[in-house]
């Protein structure tokens, strides 16, 4: 009888790396081993390896977002990088660290806060999510209108490629562009291109005071437009989200808002989340100015924040779209030129599924909008639903984003779905470049096959 | 075919009057900003992409080079055309196609020079943030092949952080979209990649980028310091107070000499070194700020403070660093001007290196750079017509990019590799590293007939064309 994946793998790179898989699955697909390698070489090893025998890896970090993307056309090797957690160079007067991929974002954090900084990215989960997966997704959060995306602060990569060699991109110095700017290439890869080792980032000083506002609408789009002149204000927050009464019930629960009347308990209630940060002073003027913009704008109560309990309402709001997910059949995530914002969140948010308007979370700054179509019945029920409503929801939610000029990603969906869509949407014209360059670097397909856009 | 048969296929395409191809017209675009220079056989100016794919395609067939060229102030010999190859360039594709205040964003065409396109963005109370010290004159297209920077990409990033997308010709005369009007777009960050590959990748015919809104208030301070040592010692003692200023700059005794020689910026004789800080924001935090910004100049050794609000003040205590390399023709015809990039912490060990280095090469060096980065400007002063002197400098810099790179630093922050530096790219990359970078580029152009040979060092090996399909997928 021939030996098991986990037996070969246990070979090669000895027993203590391959773990048992347990009840680990990636789009109900039960890897046929975990490895958690401890030593570089193992890695390059394994891919080597992967790529001769044509066996698939699927990188992870915390795993956090294992079902974001296509089912995998394979998923033979999980490849665990938590065993990677260091912080291998941080130089406060620099404002650049370097660091692991298996490291948390959390750690992270911890470990510059002693130098007055931060690295600019967000991420919910932030004590799971590491740092090589959330460069793999590239994405960011609810500050994104100031930070952007992870690509932003990226400025240096080391990377094992499926040839089994170390490779790096940029460097340890803010400004480079010495030879192409592969870094912008694997950020957003989703893994697909070669496996994270090591990360370098631009940082930013922790600034002194934080604040922010809650402020209630009538509805939805009153909130995405306040936002929308909050944004273009000169008291300009350093992220402005809007969010539906469903969303912003779980906030009471949470009892970050428990004292004050926001009027959370009504079914039509949007909030407004304005956050912001600077020199003490500044900031202060900024919240008086943004409050009674606010209320000019409609707002029926503003409720304003300082310290350490706006930061906890950040974590909350950055969390949030996971607990979400759990209640929600489908979960899409639009991204539109910033205007649009509030027209296609109108549009999209009257997109029933199954008789349920979705949830939102709009970012009207940055232009993205996350929608939540809850789930109906019992959870049995979940995976056996009909597929063909969800399919034509995503299909009604794709044109009104392209017809804005934006994309829309579906982040979760039944299965039965999921196998019969793209969940990255139409492609770009750019798409047989895409495909050429995966292909070049990975030309067996071992890595993460079939997840991203187009079969890569 | 014969080349004269080409021309006329190119007239055929741009008209006659659009094509250059008499040696005198040539001339002038012989060189750019650098040191390396060669005469196209032809410049054509096409008005649209129609006309752009259509140049490349026909270049492409007949077996013809093409490099785009923005306005040729490159400093690293990226628009010098390669051997047999023809130019194209945009002063005919000059046009802000829009200005769009809502989504804060501007479409333009690539020979829209880049102060014509912040002064526009200025009326409706935006900018935009990358600000070459050439921006007078470089193009939006010539930013994007370098991703250039410029002394406010402290606070703002460089080109590749403002550019949304951009429609390209591909080597073959085929035309695609990369990125988007949405910051986020799905697939690979293909405009990101694009941004900074030194045209090698293709030629961009439309570029959006964001707009940033106008600070409520811009203050400026200028530090005179006794010596180099001192005022890096004020940068760190800046950045540790938790500051990112919006720009931070110095010049040394040599450029503050050569600046006062072209006109009185109002230093003292005794002026070691000169530091330019730039706070952008809002009026109550910029006051907070610049009161520790100020008291850091004195603790750290400052023989005099100056500050200024009003515009007018400002670009008075500008002036010095924004003309001393036009100054430093004052003290000798030519100069080379060296990129590199080193830890903002390593800044004064290195500048005392550099020195150590003009010593032993007998050559004198100006520094004028991005202090608040990292990014060294250390300008080599030589005579061309003298004997070896270009040859002595060439290696005198690159004994400066050694020193840069032992010191966890680059050789280029925002000039490119291009001719210039292409020898010196494995004192930064490895084969390996640098044979990635040539995949990608074959993805985009595997025949390599866009600004060949430039970037990696001759003999680099080259990955033969791939005819391969990628694997289930529809052709």
């Amino acid at each position: 009888m021939e030996s098991s994946l986990g037996d070969r793998l246990a070979r090669l790179l000895g027993g203590s790396v391959v773990l048992p898989v347990d009840d680990l699955e990636i789009d109900e697909m039960i890897p046929q081993a975990i490895v958690r390698p401890t030593e570089r070489v193992q890695i390059s090893e394994l891919l080597l390896w992967a790529s001769s025998e044509h066996v698939s890896v699927l990188p992870k970090g915390g795993g956090t977002r294992l079902n974001l993307g296509n089912v995998p056309r394979k998923a033979d090797v999980v490849l665990d990088l938590g065993a990677f957690d260091r912080l291998i160079d941080y130089q406060p007067a620099d404002m650049t660290a370097t660091v692991e991929a298996g490291m948390t974002l959390a750690t992270l954090q911890d470990r510059l806060a002693p130098g007055g900084e931060f690295a600019p990215l967000e991420s919910a989960q932030p004590r799971r999510s590491t740092i090589g997966g959330i460069l793999s997704v590239g994405a960011g959060g609810p500050l994104s209108y100031t930070y952007g995306l992870p690509r932003e602060w990226l400025i240096g990569l080391s990377i094992l490629g499926t040839n089994g060699i170390s490779t790096k991109s940029g460097g340890k110095v803010v400004k480079n562009v010495t030879g192409y700017d592969l870094n912008k290439l694997y950020t957003g890869s989703m893994g697909t291109l070669g496996v994270i080792l090591e990360a370098s980032f631009k940082l930013l000083p922790i600034d002194p005071q934080n604040g922010m506002l809650f402020a209630s609408f009538p509805s939805l789009s009153n909130s995405v437009t306040a936002s929308r002149k909050l944004i273009h204000s000169g008291s300009a927050p350093a992220g402005c989200l809007s969010a539906t009464s469903g969303i912003t019930r779980r906030l009471q629960d949470s009892t970050l808002a428990a004292s004050q009347d926001l009027g959370l308990g009504e079914p039509e209630t949007a909030l407004l989340f304005a956050f912001y940060s600077g020199r003490s002073q500044a900031t202060r003027r900024r919240l008086e100015e943004a409050a009674a913009m606010l209320i000019a704008e409609g707002a029926t109560a503003v409720q304003r924040i300082e310290g350490p309990a706006a930061k906890s309402t950040l974590r909350w709001i950055t969390d949030v779209p996971t607990q979400v997910n759990e209640d929600s059949a489908l979960v899409i995530k639009i991204s539109v030129p910033s205007n649009s914002t509030p027209p296609t969140s109108a549009e999209c948010g009257d997109v029933a599924l199954f008789g349920e308007k979705p949830e939102q979370i709009a970012d009207p700054g940055f232009g993205s909008i996350r929608l939540f179509w809850p789930k109906y019945g019992d959870i049995q029920s979940f995976h056996s639903m009909e597929p063909q409503p969800i399919i034509d929801t995503i299909q009604n939610v794709r044109e009104t984003a392209q017809s804005y000029g934006g994309s829309a990603v579906v982040e979760q969906c039944p299965i039965t779905v999921k196998s019969q869509i793209d969940v990255w949407g139409d492609y770009p014209d750019s798409l047989a470049i895409m495909q050429n360059i995966k292909y070049r670097f990975d030309p067996n397909s071992i890595l993460n096959p079939g997840r991203f856009l187009g079969g890569i | 075919m014969e080349f004269s048969g080409f021309l006329n296929d190119l007239k055929a395409i741009v008209g006659d009057q659009n094509v250059v191809h008499h040696p005198d017209d040539l001339l002038v675009f012989e060189y750019d900003g650098s040191v390396d220079r060669r005469i196209p056989e032809a410049v054509v100016f096409p008005g649209n992409t129609r006309e752009v794919s259509a140049i490349v395609a026909l270049a492409y067939y007949a077996g013809i080079p093409v490099v785009g060229r923005g306005t040729g102030t490159g400093l690293s010999g990226g628009s010098v055309t390669p051997p047999g190859g023809i130019q194209i360039a945009f002063p005919r594709m000059n046009n802000i196609l829009e200005v769009d205040t809502d989504n804060r964003l501007a479409l333009v065409e690539p020979g829209v020079i880049n102060l014509h396109l912040d002064t526009r963005a200025r009326k409706d109370g935006l900018r935009y943030a990358p600000d070459p010290s050439s921006q007078k004159a470089c193009s939006l297209g010539g930013n994007i092949a370098e991703n250039s920077g410029g002394p406010h990409c402290l606070a703002y990033g460089t080109t590749t952080n403002h550019v949304l997308g951009m429609e390209v010709v591909l080597e073959d005369g085929s035309v695609v979209n990369l990125g988007s009007l949405a910051r986020e777009t799905v697939g690979y960050d293909l405009r990101g990649v694009f941004t900074g590959s030194e045209g090698t990748f293709g030629i961009a015919t439309k570029i959006a980028v964001r707009l940033l809104p106008l600070p409520e208030t811009v203050r400026t301070f200028l530090g005179i310091f006794p010596d180099v040592e001192s005022a890096c010692t004020a940068v760190s003692a800046v950045i540790e107070h938790g500051i990112v200023p919006a720009a931070l700059e110095m010049i040394d005794a040599l450029t503050i000499q050569a600046v006062q020689n072209v006109s009185d910026a109002g230093y003292p004789d005794d002026a070691g070194a000169v530091l330019l800080i730039e706070l952008e924001g809002l009026q109550d935090e910029v006051e907070e700020i610049g009161r520790e910004v100020e008291a850091a100049l004195w603790d750290t050794g400052a023989t005099h403070v100056r500050t200024a609000e009003e515009a007018e003040e400002r670009q008075q205590l500008w002036a010095g660093r924004n003309g001393a390399l036009g100054a430093l023709g004052s003290l000798a015809p030519n100069y080379f001007l060296v990129d590199g990039v080193v830890p903002r912490t390593q800044l004064a060990q290195v500048l005392g290196q550099v020195a150590d280095i003009s010593r032993q090469y007998d050559i004198p060096i100006a520094n004028v750079f991005h202090a608040g980065d990292g990014n060294l400007h250390p300008c080599l002063l030589f005579d061309e017509r003298k004997e070896g002197a270009l040859q002595r400098v060439m290696e005198a810099g690159t004994a400066v990019l050694q020193v840069c790179v032992d010191a966890g630093g680059t050789l280029t922050g925002e000039h490119g590799v291009g001719l210039e530096k292409k020898e010196q790219m494995p004192l930064v990359y490895s084969e390996e590293d640098m044979a990635n970078m040539i995949l990608v580029r074959d993805a985009f152009a595997p025949d390599n007939t866009l600004n060949p040979g430039k970037i990696f060092p001759d003999g680099t090996k080259q990955t033969p064309r791939s005819q391969h399909v990628f694997p289930g997928m529809p052709a």
